[in-house]
């Protein structure tokens, strides 16, 4: 089987998200960036998951800068045989991404192409439709659990009260929701085999950027809290009454 | 839940420590500053999946002896399994032993993670890899076979079976005998006390590294093996009772998760050892492993005084009591406490002792990764010298970090709806493990110092008036590297007349006051930690990336600030009392000690 592993970065799920000055860009000044965790914990670990039932190859691709290597190399030290990432050095937005992935991956013939159901950073979850539809492939999004029987793939998702069962013919694109699979953690003997596996850059193919961030606004900051003591209701009430203005 | 800080890690493996040798060296050249962070990263995900969250219960459902097995939950058998499994029991070995080759001061950095987020169950991986060394270095090819990928995979555990009754500090003591067997084995007869990790329920078989005696040789350390003794024999049927038999556990007053037991051999039947390296060479062997586990102890003091300074850093941020002095509006809202000044008092003393701690023993390590590249006479005689410390600072300080850690808060920190209480009971008995404090003064004054003509003390003073040096450049360090400098002085001259004292009287007076010395010693040696970290933040400062990297190197040029004026200084009195030769404690009648 050959499966490829679309991953994106995220900030550190601790960063304090600061804007730059015109709010069109996070500042990412000393942002520590992590694999995003259902690329990596639910997408990537079914893949490898898979090819050690039925052998293959599980190959991450990445659209981005050089700095992204770092992340994939945790993808490879995790169990990816391989990485790509092609070479895009500004933010982009999903359609143009998609189109780089579906460009690459279409000479590749792969059986199986894994996304996370979403980014945590942008709460972004297109690509993989986008990509499926490039490449006129049957898409299932946010799975929680899937098999593979020679070609017959058979999808589990989550809906309101329930699940859906779906079977769909190899190859496809699917995006991995919470179930698919335990997290991994890369063990010392894969940590330093990362860094001896191929990770091939390739450059991007021409296509328009069709959208522009006109603005990011953060969420006001919630208040701080105020302790009453219960034996003092007649200050509760005044609070209520005059400063929060709710009674 | 935070319990140690993976940032910090990092400061110390990438800005304060010059990991360049290693680098440069054919055994370390692979851990780049990406795979030593994809490293650290795996531990503290190992230590939050797997650690962290049994640490409470592991105290509160503590182990105990029933119809003679010792029964330990099973989440220490799935931790230990998991640091197995991820490698990290075996990480720093060599290739040719499955290893990764990892610098001890990157697998101690790991370690420290795991002992933050549980020393109780960090201990038995940490004993277990300590014990396989001894194989790894001294054993027969046999040994090595037959046990230690075992040891490495978590599925065995290993112990270190030194102390008996009569014999604890005192090894030369020890009366566990051995007989010699025509096929080459050991009968081995006797019994040992203390052992931690000696038997229990979620490992497949137990390990002893054994000391003992040949029956009716000589007295003293000449007679003294080293020997593996298991739990039960690996043979090609599987494994077969040994018969070391377990008397029972002791019930201890914390790390009630981290078995010690009472274990009996050839008592039932005949126990097997197996020789480990040369016949007599038993206690120098032994020591390999004594001095890790020094080290050792000291990171897990370290990593509970860790896990104690972030409950109550934690604590302190949220809880909101008084108001500032001068605010008599009772109206006003309540402030947090970490707005109190003598609340931050507390967390900046254990933010200095568990940081100032970390760098110690990571500086230690890198000496012990330089000596294995370079086989140079000053990282090994800067290891000897400092082992004592970095085993004593973090016990004796950690201690009072945890009490000041509980102090943070107040009466919630004494009851066990909080962490603090358990850590408290944890940390104490690290000032006991692998030699009393005491034993340790005795070591730094009465072997170290002098050792090779002193030329240990020669090169110490060497790298810190090179810190002093560097950090006279600049405004911010300049004042703790004049206290430093003048601390090197006054070492001297605390040096000077303790050495006459030991020319010119009994031992007993020059050693009389060894722990106290050990204390004035380690102030200068953790001053010292401090100036060097506080210098790598100078020079980091003005590149920091935005407002969280900003405020971390701040937080290091003022914890040293800190810890000269408030910890550092309490040298001036530790002087007066080595200098004072009133022989107060060997002139103390014993009939006075009433």
């Amino acid at each position: 089987m050959k499966l490829l592993v679309c991953v994106s970065k995220t900030p550190e799920t601790t960063t304090k998200i600061q804007l730059t000055a015109d709010g069109t860009e996070i500042d990412t000044a000393g942002v520590q960036y992590i694999m995003n965790p259902y690329d990596e914990w639910y997408a990537l670990v079914r893949a490898l998951e898979l090819k050690e039932a039925a052998g293959g190859t599980v190959t991450i691709l990445n659209v981005g800068p050089a700095d992204n290597d770092s992340v994939i190399r945790k993808g490879l030290a995790i169990g990816a045989d391989d990485a790509v990432r092609i070479d895009v050095s500004e933010e982009k937005d999903s359609l143009y991404t998609a189109r780089q992935i579906a460009e690459y991956a279409k000479s590749e013939q792969y059986d199986l192409l894994f996304f996370g159901k979403e980014t945590i950073s942008y709460n972004g979850s297109e690509v993989g439709a986008m990509v499926a539809e490039f490449l006129d492939l049957p898409y299932v999004g946010e799975a929680s659990h899937l098999e593979i029987d020679g070609t017959k793939a058979t999808v589990t998702r989550d809906i309101e009260g329930g699940e859906e069962v779906i079977e769909v013919q190899t190859p496809l694109a699917v995006s991995a929701a919470k179930g698919m699979a335990e997290q991994r953690i890369p063990n010392m003997r894969g940590i330093m085999m990362a860094k001896r596996k191929p990770l091939t850059v390739v450059a991007p193919v021409d296509y328009p950027d069709t959208t522009r961030i006109a603005e990011y606004e953060k969420p006001e900051e919630k208040g701080s809290v105020k302790l009453i003591d219960p034996d003092n209701m007649e200050e509760l009430v005044r609070l209520l009454h005059e400063e929060a203005k709710v009674i | 839940m935070q319990f140690i800080s993976l940032r910090n890690l990092r400061f110390m493996l990438h800005e304060v420590l010059d990991l360049s040798e290693l680098r440069n060296s054919e055994r370390f050249k692979d851990f780049d500053q990406e795979a030593i962070d994809f490293s650290l990263d795996a531990a503290q995900q190992l230590a939050d999946q797997y650690l962290w969250p049994v640490y409470r219960e592991m105290d509160r459902n503590k182990a105990y002896f029933k119809d003679g097995e010792v029964h330990v939950l099973p989440a220490v058998g799935e931790g230990m399994r998991a640091l197995g499994e991820s490698g990290w029991l075996s990480a720093a070995w060599g290739f040719e032993h499955q290893g990764q080759q990892m610098p001890l001061t990157v697998h101690n950095a790991g370690s420290l993670i795991f002992q933050a987020a549980n020393g109780n169950l960090a201990a038995y991986g940490f004993l277990t890899t300590g014990a396989a060394n001894l194989i790894r270095e001294f054993g027969s090819e046999e040994l090595k076979q037959t046990y230690l990928q075992k040891m490495a995979s978590g599925r065995w555990q290993g112990t270190m079976a030194l102390t008996e009754p009569q014999a604890g500090s005192s090894l030369s003591d020890i009366t566990t005998y051995y007989e010699p067997q025509a096929d080459g084995t050991y009968l081995i007869y006797g019994q040992k006390i203390y052992i931690s990790g000696g038997d229990h329920n979620s490992v497949e078989n137990v390990v002893h590294l054994l000391l003992a005696r040949q029956k009716d040789g000589p007295k003293g350390v000449r007679g003294v093996s080293l020997f593996v003794v298991p739990k039960h024999l690996p043979g090609p049927d599987g494994l077969t009772d040994n018969n070391v038999t377990t008397a029972g556990i002791y019930g201890k007053m914390g790390q009630r998760g981290y078995v010690a037991a009472h274990l009996m051999y050839g008592e039932q039947g005949p126990t097997r050892g197996f020789l480990v390296g040369e016949e007599f060479n038993g206690l120098k062997n032994m020591f390999l492993m004594m001095n890790e586990a020094r080290i050792g102890t000291g990171m897990m003091a370290t990593g509970s005084a860790s896990a104690a300074y972030y409950a109550s850093l934690t604590y302190a941020r949220e809880r909101p009591q008084g108001r500032h002095p001068g605010n008599k509006d009772i109206n006003a809202p309540q402030v947090r406490i970490i707005e109190h000044a003598d609340v931050r008092r507390m967390l900046l003393f254990q933010k200095a002792v568990v940081e100032g701690s970390i760098a110690l023993l990571l500086q230690c390590s890198l000496y012990e990764d330089t000596y294995r590249v370079t086989q140079d006479d000053r990282s090994r005689l800067l290891l000897e010298l400092l082992t004592p410390i970095a085993k004593s600072f973090p016990s004796e300080y950690g201690n009072e970090a945890v009490s000041l850690g509980m102090q943070v808060l107040g009466g919630a920190g004494y009851t066990d709806d909080f962490p603090l209480e358990q850590i408290f009971r944890d940390i104490r008995v690290n000032s006991i493990y692998e030699g009393t404090t005491t034993i340790h003064g005795l070591d730094l004054l009465g072997r170290k110092v002098m050792m090779e003509e002193g030329k240990a003390v020669q090169f110490l003073a060497t790298e810190m008036q090179q810190e002093i040096n560097n950090a006279e450049q600049t405004e911010a360090t300049r004042e703790i590297a004049a206290a430093l400098a003048l601390g090197m002085e006054s070492m001297q001259q605390v040096l000077g007349t303790l050495l006459q004292l030991a020319q010119r009287d009994d031992p007993r007076v020059f050693l009389a006051d060894a722990t106290v010395f050990l204390d004035y010693f380690g102030l200068h040696v953790i001053g010292w930690m401090w100036l060097k970290q506080a210098n790598a933040a100078v020079r980091a400062l003005p590149n920091a990336e935005g407002d969280d990297e900003t405020a971390f190197y701040q937080s290091k040029i003022q914890t040293a600030r800190y810890f000269f004026t408030y910890v550092f200084a309490r040298t001036a009195g530790l002087r007066r009392t080595l200098l004072a030769e009133t022989r107060i404690t060997l002139n103390t009648d014993e009939a006075w000690l009433l």
